[in-house]
């Protein structure tokens, strides 16, 4: 069981980021996320939504999805580089747990305005 | 100020080059809530030096419902009044996340220079690699310096460097919501922009609760009148003026301002395929609307909405109010985009769409009486909600916003505070 993005419905809002980093963090930051949607090629207007699970970086780009296994070659530089673009790169920060001690599970899939994450 | 704050307001010198920097006192917070109320205050206090105030509100960058808010306080250029104007996008949030809940920019400069405001800390820096240069670059080349395309920018074109009348403080490379001609002042202090990344952690008071309390308000929206709607043509749709026809064939996607349910933004693609799903190799494929009356504006000129929205871009390069050359233009019979680009420098008159009251016109009134609207930016302006999705959102009302504001803070407002911070702020 994991979270399902659909990129196609995403309007880069963050919420998914900022609930995940509240569950991490107990207060309001982005750095602990391991959900995130990546802005740096903002005048392209291309985004993906980067999620860390336990073994996989999966990556949901609006032309399709992309599972990577973490350790795998070329992991580095996409994942830090290219749909990453942030202080603390995705793949330093702790892996999703589905919310596990919430009750009503993953935090992003409930903040999520547009129902573009789902459960798998 | 404990929780929903970084805790610090910066004083820039532009004058000296130095920064200073204060605590954001509990009791003026507990007085003025925040935002507008807060901008207002430290406006009036640096009054003698000419200040422009940056400011969030109270909500910004938290998972309350359009927390997205970050504004500009400064007297306009165009009104001669003290006015607020809104830069959304991720650009409120990110000032919340630099290190400073308020900054403010009195004097002025003898030399170009800009603001690099991150992690708590606020420098000047020379700006004269990017004076001269258009919005677009400006902020190209800051990022790529900083070596971080996150990095969210309010800037000037060439419009606020020759301190034109109708030149605007963009966010990043789009249009903002000002109508003030805050551009224009900060030309006059050669401010050429501010730069803002910041890795924050806001705390909660009641962290539980108020989270909690934030998943109920999106619950009640999620089945509210604009649920699965979205775009700029829908905003026009809901002010009388469809252009939800006229403008589909270009629209790339509509994307939101940070944490806000419904997205009032709009990407069209003028030099790609708007279809294309895949990354572009085009650098710059198209523009990014998000200031509906810009693009109502060239439409009333009989252009296509290809032509209009490649006007709303070089505006935004240039850095000038696209309102103001849509209705001049109007006024002075051109109608021909290649005429409209020609006379963004220099452009000069009166305009008839200038907003009356202290917030930006920006946000649609929809069908909301001015008394109404206006009460509803106070509101919006001091929590720091997205103002056009305040105006939509009616459900998000001024007791569940006073609730969560005690929650995340504890500080016990009241609707009696409100009622006072607002009457102070209109006047």
């Amino acid at each position: 069981m994991g979270i399902k993005v659909d990129p196609k419905k995403c309007v880069s809002c963050m919420a998914c980021e900022l609930a995940c980093g509240y569950h991490r963090d107990d207060g309001f930051a982005l750095l602990s996320s391991c959900i995130m949607v990546t802005r740096g090629r903002e005048k392209k207007d291309y985004s993906a939504v980067v999620l860390k699970e336990e073994e996989n970086l999966v990556i949901a780009r609006p032309e399709g999805l992309e599972i990577r296994k973490l350790g795998s070659t070329g992991e580095a530089s996409s994942g830090r580089e290219k749909e990453d673009a942030s202080a603390k790169p995705l793949l330093l920060r702790e892996p999703c747990d589905l919310c596990g001690d919430r009750e009503e599970g993953p935090l992003c899939l409930q903040f999520c305005p547009v129902n573009a994450i789902s459960m798998n | 100020m404990e929780y929903l704050s970084s805790n610090k307001i910066a004083i820039i010198d532009l004058g000296a080059s130095k920064t200073i920097q204060k605590e954001l006192d509990e009791d003026l917070v507990k007085e003025k809530i925040g935002g507008a109320g807060i901008t207002t205050a430290l406006y009036e206090e640096y009054r003698d030096e000419d200040p422009i105030v940056l400011g969030t509100g109270l909500l910004t960058g938290t998972l309350a419902p359009a927390s997205a808010l970050g504004m500009v306080t400064a007297k306009s250029p165009v009104t001669g009044k003290i006015c607020h104007a809104p830069f959304t996008l991720y650009g409120g949030v990110e000032l919340k996340y630099c290190g400073f809940d308020y900054v403010v920019i009195k004097g002025s400069s003898p030399k170009p220079v800009y603001l690099w405001i991150h992690d708590g800390i606020a420098d000047v820096n020379d700006g004269k690699e990017i004076w001269g240069k258009d919005v677009w670059i400006s902020t190209d080349m800051i990022r790529e310096v900083m070596g971080d395309p996150l990095i969210q920018i309010l800037a000037i074109g060439k419009a606020g460097e020759s301190e034109s009348d109708f030149a605007q403080v963009c966010i990043n490379y789009w249009a903002s919501g000002d109508r003030w001609g805050f551009g224009k002042l900060f030309g006059q202090k050669k401010l050429k922009l501010v730069a803002m990344r910041g890795m924050s952690l806001l705390e909660i008071a009641d962290p539980e609760g108020f989270v909690r309390k934030c998943k109920e308000f999106l619950s009640t929206i999620k089945s509210g009148p604009y649920a699965g709607k979205g775009g700029i043509g829908e905003l026009s749709a809901a002010m009388g003026e469809d252009i939800r026809q006229w403008l589909e064939p270009i629209i790339h996607r509509h994307l939101s301002c940070f944490n806000t349910p419904f997205p009032t933004n709009t990407f069209v693609f003028l030099d790609e395929d708007p279809k294309l799903l895949k990354e572009t190799e085009k650098k710059e494929p198209g523009f990014l609307i998000t200031d509906v009356h810009g693009l109502l504006g060239y439409k009333k000129l009989g252009l296509s909405a290809a032509e209009a929205c490649d006007l709303l871009r070089d505006c935004a390069k240039y850095g000038i109010d696209a309102v103001a050359v849509a209705e001049l233009s109007q006024k002075a019979g051109k109608k021909k985009p290649d005429e409209i680009k020609k006379s963004l420098s220099g452009l000069k008159g009166s305009l008839e769409s200038v907003g009356k009251g202290k917030f930006s016109p920006w946000a649609p009134s929809f069908t909301l009486s001015s008394d109404e609207w206006e009460r509803r930016q106070a509101v919006a302006y001091l929590f720091g909600i997205h103002p056009i999705y305040a105006l939509m959102s009616p459900e998000f009302s001024e007791e569940k916003l006073i609730e969560l504001a005690n929650l995340g803070t504890g500080l016990g407002f009241t609707s009696e505070t409100l009622d006072k911070v607002i009457i102070d702020i209109l006047k």
